[in-house]
């Protein structure tokens, strides 16, 4: 930041809105700041519900009577198919990031996500992702065989036209988006909390903003690892999921279920976190059960992850491993009646004012209690028999879903309305928009109920007269226009709030948590001054708060250096342990997501070319990012008059760098062991497996590559041990050393490559080794670069002993590395020897 | 062994249930795979035992750090974040045992691969 | 105000699900409330014992909900305020969902055991092939030498095993009316256990999305007396 900026006047708000606002005009596109893109997502995710809402009226309408042909079976299988993708993939869950996004700092005393240009970045790619996912629609070509993509039906032979592969890359791209919010919301809820935030005082929201986190880290991988395998199949002719090669397309639903099952939690947390933070302010007592509510919140973040089988109960595997996930489907009810009960005792024990958005919590409670009541009855596995794939089912996801998810957001999004706009909801329309919503939502899912047990399969474009379904489709068909009616009136509603809502009074809803000390609307650093945090409530001990906040009287006030800071903290107890200086704005995250649109699009037409292009364009983007960092001159540089209690983060050994870097390992790591998953899976389970003679890949070479990466790392993890001891004696030699054994462990990698028999296109099984080979030359690959980038940045100064922290980060990737590559020996080489021999 | 008041305790029973999860459900694949029991004998099969003892010990495991958490909780001084840590640690391993218990029960009742 | 509107919408809205079901709507050649054999009567039964207590337990909820809403809960002290916190959390929280699962996983899993694809001893099974193709099913009767499409015949009170693959993508074999559905899924030999009480056509339909015709992807089941079934095997026998 240039110091002549600093020394202009104006008072304090303006300084700091100096240092901390958008580029003026098309300069608003490079904005990093979580209050900007959190609208943005959550703006962009409420058009994609209304194109996703306007496909499940052409879905009711089709349907609205027996043997109608308005709509030709092809293209009902294109609007069902992208119903389901756009709720799910471009509504549901970037909503919920974006509202997270949004609201996270402010809960947590914080200025910023600690790593803007990352929210940047997930934007655009779901900005993106999803319009070229929207677009297949608009050339016709959209994809047509079920949201949930089942192989063979979604590959090459079935479905040969462009649609499955808009599905596999652009959802891919957004997903990219998803795991970038899941990192940084990680890191943010654990490292930048107000001083004396312990976990024990933190807003029970943050509790399922991180559960929501932690859960996108660990299922979205086996999605994306599934995805790229199909766009393989489907654009290479590597049998993952042919019989005929020795694939299976079970694999295909265990990864994607993997995914999906956890994704229905991923969507219900944050939701059930709007409930959690809304019943106590209009009940104006704390929530009941506050430890209760943090163990259900854990639980059903692990339970989630063992149910997704029910999905599967009629593929034909085994009654006794049908009756564990059955089981575990069941005990997933515990903790969700123990958030239940804990807000009705809340309740109960406070005095209850009546608003919208209570309204809104009620609608939620009816509709998802009964939603969860027949999620327990299709957990039982002679019942999930029948109606498993009816309208039975739909109905019930639906009510899970709406209720679980749309009607706590609506609720919360009244409830935040003063927030964004600094005025307050109206009442009567409101009302209407609710009462029609909840009637019309009613009247077309309950009775689908009935319909699935009177037999109707679900994704049928049409249905013969006289199978006693006319009635029941043609009373959906008017509920589901009633419930357009009313989101219709709720988008009135806000809209005219806009302009006619009554000014909010500060903090207007009397909340006791910080994200209502801000203004309304908030300037773009929230808090002017950081206060420490000693209770749970603050603003209800501390009403005075937003005043002294304002006037500067708490930590970080002065803004004179022209940096955006924020307090790193520690995870537990909540202590300040450095400042984090953030990055201001950045066109480098608009640049890498449209390098990486280039490469989207260009592998949908499949012009490989530019598809590499836009790679090497993207890599060239991101590692220029990743320059900008620590102590270079657009960053942070060493100055003399930089403070040192508590000091720059980027001085540290332990910044937010390192676990950013850890949790991305994580995910990696999930990505990493869904691929030995598909591995063994298709060993013991596949119909067609088949193992070629002899041993395909050289194993001397290989071996000789693992050592020189082992003593690569080895060397690597010394530097970073004396660097870490405040010694960097040699630093830049030590590290060209590194980067040169590093490149010998990968070129010796390639050479394997080459020189393996492998033929990918005819065997799931040479294909699996074909992806684990390329997985790890991508990862040496990769940490090679950077060790050169880390060797260029001691040479400029920008890494020594006052500044430690960048190889600090890097070696996990390292330590990373090396762990996969003996674990892809062991698991992908030995254990098969050992198995042909047995 | 790690302390009873470490963070990462909050979660540690629930991993060991993901891990005895997976065993169950793998083993239970493998043992199908490789060696199939007689559907006619029912649930009296070598897997089955197994399986059920495989389910017992990671009980006993998670019911022992219940134990160990829950004292940790005591001995914490109230209103802490430690007790706060240990209180929800000791609920975690808890629920981890019940549902280890009740999802692996399945298996004195069902034959294995069919 | 609200408050009271809403149970009365709830109610009417439930009245609305309800009646329909007492009239006999539940009539349908797909209807699963229909039941015509062992394993889809258990079914039914499972269901109308869970939806009777599922409504309870919903409307319990909700009332609970409107009351916890609309009292006024001057004189609770902090004492009796946290007693009460603990009593409703492990109460409801805990002991109804862990009872209500433990009822429910003692009548399901028998009936889940009854419908394992296991012939007990000295028990006669018919063994009937079918496969999947987009958008018709193959039926064969392995040592027959009978090749059908589309439809299905079986002896009444016999157990019959269906063997269900697929030649192409996936499709799910399933006639509502005696049973649970299999999936067709290439590669793969699933095997469904059927029996009907009452000889009769019994509708069929692929229940899992296969592309373009699947809603028109149906076949019959038809189920005749022994007597009768046995004259049909020998007459499609020699017409092949």
């Amino acid at each position: 930041m240039s110091d002549a900026r600093t020394e202009e006047g104006g008072t304090l708000e303006q300084r700091f809105e100096r240092v901390w606002s958008n580029l003026p005009g098309w300069g608003t596109l490079a904005a990093v700041n979580h209050t900007s893109l959190g609208l943005r997502f959550m703006v962009t995710g409420v058009v994609f519900f209304l194109i996703g809402g306007l496909l499940a009226m052409l879905v009711r309408t089709q349907l609205a009577l027996p043997e109608q042909e308005i709509i030709s079976a092809d293209v009902y299988n294109q609007i069902f198919t992208m119903h389901g993708t756009v709720m799910m993939f471009l509504f549901a869950i970037p909503i919920l990031e974006g509202l997270a996004i949004y609201m996270i700092p402010k809960f947590i005393g914080a200025r910023d996500l600690v790593f803007p240009r990352i929210t940047s970045l997930g934007y655009y790619c779901y900005l993106f992702g999803g319009l070229i996912i929207a677009s297949s629609l608009v050339l016709g070509e959209a994809p047509d065989s079920g949201w949930f993509m089942y192989t063979p039906l979604s590959g090459s032979a079935y479905a040969p036209g462009p649609g499955s592969d808009f599905w596999l890359l652009g959802v891919t791209f957004v997903e990219i988006s998803a795991m970038a919010a899941g990192i940084e919301l990680t890191v943010s809820i654990l490292r930048t909390r107000s001083n004396g935030m312990s976990l024990r005082r933190m807003p029970i929201f943050c509790w399922y903003i991180l559960a929501m986190a932690l859960m996108i880290v660990f299922g979205f991988p086996p999605l994306i690892l599934a995805s790229i395998l199909l766009e393989l199949e489907r654009a290479v002719g590597m049998p993952f999921f042919d019989v005929a090669g020795g694939g299976d397309p079970v694999l295909w639903q265990h990864l994607f279920w993997l995914f999906g099952h956890p994704d229905v939690y991923i969507i219900f947390l944050p939701a059930a976190g709007i409930v959690s933070t809304l019943i106590p302010v209009f009940s104006q007592r704390p929530i009941v059960g506050y430890r209760w509510l943090v163990l259900a919140i854990i639980v059903t973040a692990f339970i989630s992850f063992g149910l997704w089988v029910h999905h599967m109960f009629t593929i034909g595997i085994p009654k006794l491993a049908q009756s564990f996930f059955s089981v575990a489907s069941m005990l997933v009810a515990v903790p969700t009646a123990i958030q239940i009960f804990a807000w009705l005792a809340t309740l109960w024990t406070g005095r209850v004012i009546y608003s919208l958005p209570m309204l809104w919590i009620f609608g939620f409670l009816v509709v998802f209690v009964a939603g969860g009541l027949t999620g327990v009855m299709l957990a039982l596995v002679p019942f999930n028999w029948q109606v498993h794939d009816t309208h039975f089912v739909v109905a019930h996801l639906h009510y899970v879903l709406v209720g679980g998810m749309l009607f706590p957001l609506i609720a919360g999004f009244y409830y935040w309305l003063p927030h964004w706009s600094g005025r307050m909801p109206s009442a009567a329309l409101g009302r209407w928009g609710f009462w029609l919503t909840f009637i019309g939502f009613n009247v077309t899912f309950l009775l689908m109920h009935l319909t699935g047990l009177l037999g109707m399969p679900r994704r049928v474009y049409t249905y013969e007269a006289g199978l006693g379904w006319d009635w029941l489709n043609l009373l959906s068909s008017v509920g589901g226009f009633i419930m357009a009616a009313g989101v219709a009136m709720i988008l009135l509603d806000i809209a005219l709030h806009f302009r006619f809502g009554r000014p909010a009074p500060r903090n207007p809803w009397n909340a006791d948590t910080l994200e209502w000390a801000t203004d309304t609307p908030p300037g773009s650093y929230n808090f002017v001054s950081l206060p420490d945090v000693r209770t749970r409530h603050p603003l209800w001990e501390h009403p005075e708060l937003p005043e002294t906040i304002a006037a500067g009287e708490h930590g970080l006030a002065r803004i004179d250096h022209g940096r955006r800071e924020t307090y790193g903290s520690d995870a537990v107890t909540g202590k300040v342990r450095e400042v984090i200086h953030l990055p201001s704005n950045s066109w480098l995250p608009l640049l890498a997501a449209l390098s990486l649109a280039v490469v989207c699009i260009a592998l949908l037409v499949r012009v490989y070319p530019v598809a590499a292009l836009g790679a090497a364009g993207a890599m060239v983007f991101l590692l220029r990012w990743s320059w900008v960092n620590g102590a270079h001159p657009q960053a942070a540089p060493l100055k003399d008059n930089e403070p040192h209690q508590p000091p720059l983060h980027s001085r540290t050994c332990d910044g937010p760098g390192l676990w950013g870097m850890v949790v991305t390992l994580l995910a990696n790591g999930t990505l990493y062991v869904s691929l030995i998953f598909g591995w063994l899976y298709l060993w013991t389970a596949s119909p067609g497996w088949s193992v070629p003679e002899g041993q395909q890949i050289p194993l001397v070479p290989l071996i000789g590559s693992g050592v020189l990466l082992t003593l690569t790392v080895l060397f690597y993890h010394r530097v970073v041990e004396r660097l870490r001891g405040r010694d960097a004696t040699g630093l830049q030699g030590k590290l060209w050393g590194v980067s040169i054994l590093g490149g010998a462990h990968v070129a010796l990698l390639v050479w394997v490559q080459m020189s393996a028999a492998l033929s990918p296109t005819e065997l799931a099984h040479d294909a699996l080794l074909l992806v684990m080979l390329i997985y790890l030359f991508i990862h040496g690959g990769l940490a090679v670069i950077l060790s050169v980038l880390q060797a260029v940045r001691v040479r400029l100064g920008y890494i020594n002993s006052a500044l430690p922290y960048e190889p600090v980060v890097l070696r996990p990737f390292w330590v990373y590395t090396l762990g996969v590559f003996w674990v892809s020996f062991a698991v992908f080489i030995l254990l098969p020897m050992a198995w042909g021999g047995a | 062994m790690l302390s009873p008041t470490h963070p990462f305790q909050l979660v540690l029973g629930l991993v060991i249930w993901s891990v005895w999860f997976v065993a169950l459900y793998g083993g239970l694949s493998v043992g199908c795979a490789v060696a199939p029991p007689d559907p006619a004998a029912g649930a009296l099969t070598w897997l089955n035992a197994l399986l059920l003892l495989l389910t017992l010990a990671t009980t006993l495991l998670l019911v022992h750090w219940t134990l160990r958490c829950w004292r940790g909780a005591s001995e914490a001084g109230g209103g802490t974040v430690k007790r706060f840590l240990t209180w929800v640690a000791s609920g975690v391993h808890l629920t981890a045992a019940g549902a280890t218990l009740a999802v692996g029960l399945p298996v004195i009742v069902f034959p294995p691969c069919v | 105000m609200f408050p009271r509107l809403l149970t009365a919408k709830s109610v009417a809205i439930f009245a609305l699900f309800i009646i329909p079901l007492l009239l006999g709507g539940c009539a349908g050649p797909l209807s699963t409330l229909d039941p015509a054999g062992p394993a889809a009567t258990a079914v039914a039964w499972l269901w109308w014992a869970m939806f009777a207590f599922s409504t309870v337990v919903l409307l319990a909820v909700v009332v609970l909900w409107l009351v916890a809403m609309r009292r006024d809960p001057d004189g609770v002290s902090e004492e009796a305020a946290r007693r009460l916190q603990n009593r409703w959390i492990v109460g409801g929280g805990l002991i109804l969902p862990l009872a209500s699962v433990t009822v429910l996983l003692a009548f399901g899993i028998p009936v889940g055991h009854n419908m394992l694809p296991v012939a007990a001893d000295g028990e006669d099974v018919l063994r009937i092939e079918v496969t999947g193709h987009q958008w018709w099913w193959e039926v064969e009767y392995p040592g027959k030498d009978i090749r059908l499409a589309d439809e299905l015949h079986i002896p009444v009170g016999v157990p019959v095993h269906v063997h269900v693959t697929s030649e192409d993508v996936i499709h799910s074999f399933w006639v509502p009316r005696l049973g649970g559905k299999l999936d067709a899924i290439p590669g793969r030999d699933n095997v469904l256990r059927l029996v009907a009480d009452e000889p009769g056509t019994y509708r069929g339909q692929c229940a899992e999305f296969c592309g373009l015709n699947h809603a028109h992807m149906d076949f019959t089941l038809e189920a005749h007396s022994q007597e009768a079934f046995e004259a049909w095997l020998e007459e499609a026998h020699s017409d092949e």
